[in-house]
């Protein structure tokens, strides 16, 4: 149990997937206009996590070893998931349809490298996505936010909202467990 | 002439159009690590230009982007097996980030709305110099500040002391950020979000 909260803490706070770790950043940049719209994005690839991380654990057994073509393994089980989440969680993101998710790829890649295997790897991924999504829906109050402050022009836009989340981020890093 | 200038300033990837952030926050913590990765997806994005213009027309409207997604899987598994064999380390210091560069927004965009080959292939090959070049550059400003080298080389001892943060995530979207902040007091623009 304990393993389990310790795992829930890592993921969510101390490796952080868009705070700690920057994958994400697309989602980041764009879905977080409305806190509904972060709410869905976040849903979706905490959905997409899950059904990718159970692939992996379905298919540990036939996972090449050499680097290439693992690899390779890895991108095409995150596109799949990707495309499976997609269609499993309906909501309206705005512009592109942005079905594939670098986030999700990206801890599919982090779970291929570490030594956990299994279900923990599910929980893992749990934890990871909750983190996303919980980053997004954040990020998407304080974006509320800062329409209304005075910033100057200059850093209007995005380099605001980069510098946001780096310091949001730098707060993150204090944390060990 | 004019894709490949645009590609480079005009509709920089990183500093205007806002993709490819995730590579260029997360490799750049040293000025080599963003030179090896803006070459290899530079290349990437040249030759999946090239395979997208002449496979996309025939695929169906709703496979489009799995069929992209698949081509650029195809040949970054292919550019990180020749990494790893060549420079194994350079292949750990990039990490996962060389593989993700399947699923970067960027890169599916390759040769995107382009109608001859020679206009696909300018505006690819533009677009993958000017994220090489921000890549290089974040790498120059963030391998300085953090541990006072660049490309390896000391170039200052003592009197500045090493900011560690500068090599982290957070510090990186710092400094992206001012980046970006600077190039639009430079260029007057600025305002909204641009996507």
């Amino acid at each position: 149990m304990t393993d389990g909260l310790q795992i829930l803490a890592q993921t969510v706070i101390s490796s952080n997937l868009i705070l700690v770790q920057g994958l994400g950043l697309y989602a980041l940049t764009r879905y977080t206009k409305s806190v509904r719209e972060a709410a869905g994005a976040g849903v979706k690839t905490l959905a997409g996590m899950l059904i990718g991380s159970i692939l992996l654990w379905l298919l540990s057994p036939i996972v090449p070893s050499s680097p290439a073509p693992q690899v390779g393994f890895y991108l095409l089980v995150g596109l799949v998931a990707s495309l499976a989440a997609s269609k499993l969680v309906m909501c309206e993101t705005s512009g592109t349809d942005q079905a594939v998710d670098g986030a999700l790829v990206g801890l599919l890649l982090l779970l291929g490298r570490g030594n956990t295997v299994g279900f923990q790897n599910v929980w893992t991924a749990f934890g990871a996505g909750l983190g996303f999504l919980l980053v997004l829906v954040v990020v998407a109050t304080v974006r509320r936010r800062l329409d209304l402050a005075p910033i100057p022009k200059p850093l209007r836009g995005l380099p605001i909202l980069l510098i946001t989340v780096g310091l949001l981020g730098m707060a993150l890093l204090g944390f060990r467990f | 002439m004019k894709q490949f200038g645009d590609g480079l300033f005009a509709k920089n990837p990183v500093l205007v159009l806002a993709l490819g952030l995730v590579p260029a926050v997360a490799v750049t913590t040293t000025a080599m690590n963003g030179l090896a990765l803006g070459i290899l997806a530079a290349v990437v994005m040249l030759v999946a230009a090239a395979v997208n213009w002449a496979l996309i027309p025939y695929v169906p409207e709703n496979a489009k982007l799995a069929v992209r997604v698949l081509v650029l899987i195809v040949l970054v598994t292919f550019a990180y097996g020749v990494l790893v064999q060549r420079n194994p380390g350079l292949a750990a210091g990039l990490g996962i980030f060389l593989p993700l560069l399947a699923f970067d927004e960027l890169l599916l965009r390759a040769g995107d709305g382009e109608k001859s080959l020679p206009a696909a292939l300018l505006g690819a090959c533009g677009q993958g110099l000017g994220f090489a070049l921000v890549l290089v550059l974040l790498g120059v400003v963030r391998e300085f500040l953090g541990m006072g080298t660049v490309f390896g080389k000391q170039i200052v001892s003592g009197a500045l002391a090493p900011f560690s943060l500068a090599g982290t995530v957070p510090g990186g979207m710092v400094i992206l950020g001012l980046l970006l902040a600077f190039v639009n007091l430079v260029s007057k623009r600025g305002g909204e979000l641009h996507d």
